[in-house]
């Protein structure tokens, strides 16, 4: 379950819609439609650079109903492992680029009463496809929407020309913050919380929530975050029989693709599950930085999610 | 057939304190009450702030005497509000309101018959309340709603293992197999294959 | 495959359905060895071997336009066979698309779909339906989507929306099935519904299955095989009308064995749906007497020692109870003990 499937790409039009923010739409590159999806899906870019691939995970901020082409947003990132940097430096009108077929792990809850949406940063590109699901349906929504100042803030002028008083701007610049506790203390019965952007909003959201007695179930999150860097280490995998070299700014997964082993993967950002991996031999300590496993898990050591998961040691063997 | 032993068969445990909600609202019916009162007491004990947001609905269901001394002590004990009913008919139409008037971090616990449950639930699935913020134990009788798969009338007060459809007078097989968009267990005919031969009947839900 | 229909074959009453050869030797037989156990049997719904009932990804067989026929049966005398709770509006349409889409695609002469834009013109030559429409919009189609499609394709169909880490009934047009109710179970989850389902849960492959269909991906459809026996070759075995096909277990003889009892297999294929993010489950019914399957000496063993050998908790679960005996009475003497190959290839 991994690249098996991808589809052709081009990319038909790009735009610096902020400072740091390109938008970049692309049609498939034999002219057909692009598969149908729903809001909040991602598409995994393959990005075939000099040196090494890139796979990242970008929302698709396009509307579900428009299948011409499909639109994503890239902020270009400080401290990059060169995906954003791709992106913004190196990827033109007209260049090809492959995708996986759209997957879901951050979808509108069908049977909510009412869905409050909150976003920082780059984290606005996937409510952008959702509120086209949820405009002139009968469930109420809020749009609650945080960047550093207005040049920051992308797609404006669309959202406040759709979402009029649903939406709500808070400018850093100015001194603007969501009143978490109010927003989330009176909210009706069946309400979802929705959070997108950086790490800090979302804990800040999530632990808000959670105190004015949310249950988990209700509080929905997705960030992205590229893999977190760390000592280079090597990892032998026991079936491929292959030793690799896990340097500091590629993943454990990433490093096992270079090599020609393929792991399943959905997310690529250790919340799925799904390439969950067995540690057969470890001398040393796994750095996990996955929401995935429960800390007993982490604790005993018999797995790891190699998208973001690393590990200081002097001999490490995967079950690969 | 599987008649017992079916996974979907609901299980209820002794009602806890959930200390993550904010508000907390209970329902009881009879017997129930003495489990809510369990609850209270624990509440008051680790975490008395919670009493003032919380709200009571109580049927007692049965002669006033019996549950005077449980409704004496919800009286003292300092809830946000106590609303006294008739019957569960009533208690239920005013929960349905009060849901409408509830805000998030609600917590629902509910002890009484099982059949009363299940239609509590049944309105509080309409709220987009999931199992995350229901606590219910079962307390009372154990008679069951019985949906007749054939003609898809509901039979009532359910205390036998087969009992006579109340639509279609079918003798039906009473299983463990529940749905809680019905409330209520399955019901299939029982001498389909042979009939006239219907197995003896047995009170088993008592 | 090109399918001859045979239009007036009947699933009730006279029951004058029959296979063909060409329909016997591509029957899917679900036990690849002598014994059966339940197992998590999942595999990726791809094309398979030409002529096989996986070539393509619904099946369209010489029993086709009596199988809808049946159904409309069944759908005007219990509308509520048909059930779709108001949120999986945009499920239905999904459905539609992928039944439409892959049966144009793979049968064209039976069927075609052309689109401009959203407006869609869909013909369906067996059935002799022709309808415009436009996709997304209710009012014009006659009936809801999946309803409108349901009745066009072979099989029932079951869709369940992915939330809170699980999988809920909330629509489905279900009139060939193995005695379980739509209408009961519509609102449970995936493991509530499996809940009469003895010794799987034990053996945990309902976690393991739920655990693997929350990841299913867009264009990567699975399927599986279950089976069960059936007399005559009846397809609504609905708990509903137990009280019609109930009393056939009682009717069976050792005589009479191959042709009353039928074997009954569904081709259970999972799709996940794009817009709407839920999962579609399509469980396809194939049917075969015993006399037919007798005619593969191989099946004939195979089936033989699969039933005389059965765990008693599955005999009980599938209905079996009263006439296992008589068939494999029926079946035993076409099994003179030789070893049959593993697979179900007929040898």
């Amino acid at each position: 379950m991994n690249d098996a499937q991808t589809l052709a790409v081009e990319v038909t039009a790009i735009e610096q819609v902020t400072p740091l923010i390109k938008h970049f739409k692309l049609g498939s590159a034999d002219g057909g439609a692009l598969p149908a999806f729903s809001g909040g899906s991602h598409i995994i870019v393959v990005m075939r650079g000099a040196l090494r691939m890139h796979r990242n995970p970008y929302s698709l901020l396009s509307s579900p109903r428009d299948l011409d082409h499909y639109e994503i947003g890239v902020r270009r990132m400080e401290e990059s492992r060169g995906g954003s940097h791709f992106m913004h430096d190196r990827v033109h009108v007209g260049s090809r680029l492959e995708i996986a077929h759209p997957v879901n792990l951050f979808g509108l809850d069908k049977i909510a009463r009412k869905h409050v949406l909150i976003a920082g940063g780059i984290g606005i590109t996937p409510f952008l496809a959702q509120i086209e699901d949820l405009h002139g349906a009968a469930v109420p929504y809020e749009l609650h929407y945080s960047v550093r100042s207005p040049e920051h803030a992308a797609f404006l002028s669309r959202l406040r020309e759709r979402e009029g008083e649903r939406l709500k701007m808070y400018y850093d610049s100015e001194g603007q913050a969501i009143d978490f506790d109010g927003l989330l203390s009176n909210q009706p019965l069946g309400t979802h919380v929705y959070v997108c952007g950086p790490a800090g909003l979302i804990d800040r959201v999530v632990a808000t929530a959670k105190a004015c007695g949310w249950p988990g179930s209700h509080i929905h999150w997705e960030q992205f975050s590229a893999p977190p860097v760390g000592d280079a280490f090597e990892v032998f995998l026991a079936r491929a029989k292959l030793t690799v070299h896990v340097p500091p700014d590629q993943s454990l997964l990433e490093s096992i693709e270079a090599a020609g082993v393929e792991v399943p993967y959905l997310c690529r950002g250790g919340v799925c599950g799904f390439c969950q991996t067995r540690v057969l031999e470890l001398d040393g300590e796994l750095v996990h930085n996955d929401h995935f496993l429960s800390d007993a898990d982490k604790a005993q050591g018999k797995n790891i999610m190699p998208c973001v998961s690393r590990a200081r040691c002097k001999h490490l063997v995967l079950d690969l | 057939m599987l008649i017992t032993g079916i996974k979907s068969k609901p299980v209820y445990a002794p009602l806890r304190a959930d200390a993550g909600g904010r508000y907390h609202l209970m329902l009881g019916i009879g017997p129930g009450g003495i489990a809510l009162l369990r609850v209270l007491a624990e509440m008051r004990g680790s975490a008395p702030d919670a009493i003032k947001n919380t709200r009571l609905l109580f049927a007692a269901n049965t002669p006033a005497a019996d549950a005077a001394d449980t409704v004496a002590q919800f009286k003292q004990i300092g809830l946000g509000s106590v609303s006294l009913f008739d019957d569960p008919a009533s208690l239920l139409d005013t929960f349905r309101t009060v849901l409408d008037e509830s805000l998030m971090g609600t917590r629902l616990y509910v002890a009484g018959p099982e059949s009363f449950i299940g239609l509590a639930m049944k309105i509080a699935l309409q709220f987009d309340l999931n199992k995350d913020e229901i606590r219910a134990e079962e307390m009372g009788t154990l008679a069951r709603r019985v949906y007749c798969v054939h003609c898809r009338t509901t039979t009532e007060e359910v205390r036998t293992n087969i009992v006579r459809c109340a639509g279609c007078e079918r003798w039906l097989q009473v299983r463990d197999h529940y749905s809680r968009r019905l409330a209520a267990y399955m019901g299939v005919m029982v001498d389909a294959e042979a009939p006239g031969e219907v197995p003896p009947v047995k009170e088993v839900f008592v | 495959m090109k399918a001859i229909f045979k239009p007036h074959e009947t699933f009730r009453d006279d029951f004058s359905f029959c296979n063909s050869g060409q329909a016997i030797r591509r029957f899917p037989l679900p036990f690849p060895e002598d014994e059966y156990m339940y197992s998590v049997n999942i595999e990726p719904h791809v094309s398979g071997p030409k002529g096989s009932v996986v070539e393509f990804a619904f099946d369209v067989d010489e029993h086709y336009v009596a199988e809808c026929r049946e159904r409309e049966l069944v759908l005007a005398a219990e509308p509520l066979r048909f059930q779709a709770l108001p949120h999986m509006l945009s499920a239905q349409w999904d459905c539609l698309e992928l039944i439409m889409e892959s049966l144009a695609r793979d049968y064209p002469a039976h069927f075609s779909l052309a689109k401009l834009g959203n407006r869609w013109h869909w013909i369906n030559r067996p059935l002799g339906l022709d309808q415009q429409f436009i996709f997304g919009d209710v009012d014009t189609l006659p009936r809801q989507p999946l309803d409108y499609i349901g009745r066009q394709a072979q099989g029932d169909f079951v869709v369940m929306d992915q939330r809170e880490n699980d999988l809920w009934t909330e629509a489905g047009v279900v009139t060939t099935q193995a005695d379980w109710s739509l209408d009961f179970d519509m609102g449970m989850t995936f493991k509530e519904w499996h809940g009469p389902v003895p010794l799987a849960h034990e053996m945990q492959v309902f976690d393991r299955a739920l655990k693997y269909l929350l990841n299913l991906r867009l264009g990567q459809p699975v399927r599986r095989l279950n089976w069960t026996m059936t007399i005559h070759p009846r397809l609504d075995t609905s708990p509903e009308n137990y009280p019609k096909w109930g009393p056939d277990r009682t009717t069976v003889t050792a005589q009479n064995a191959g042709d009353l009892v039928h074997l009954r297999v569904e081709l259970q294929g999972l799709w996940r749906l794009p817009r709407s993010n839920a999962i579609v489950f399509g469980i396809r019914c194939y049917l075969i007497s015993m006399r037919e399957l007798a005619t593969v000496p191989k099946w004939a063993r195979r089936v033989h020692r699969v039933l005389k050998n059965l765990h008693p908790a599955l005999v009980d679960y599938k209905g079996l109870t009263r006439y296992r005996d008589a068939v494999v009475e029926w079946l035993a003497p076409y099994d003179d003990g030789t070893p049959t190959t593993p697979g179900t290839a007929p040898e």
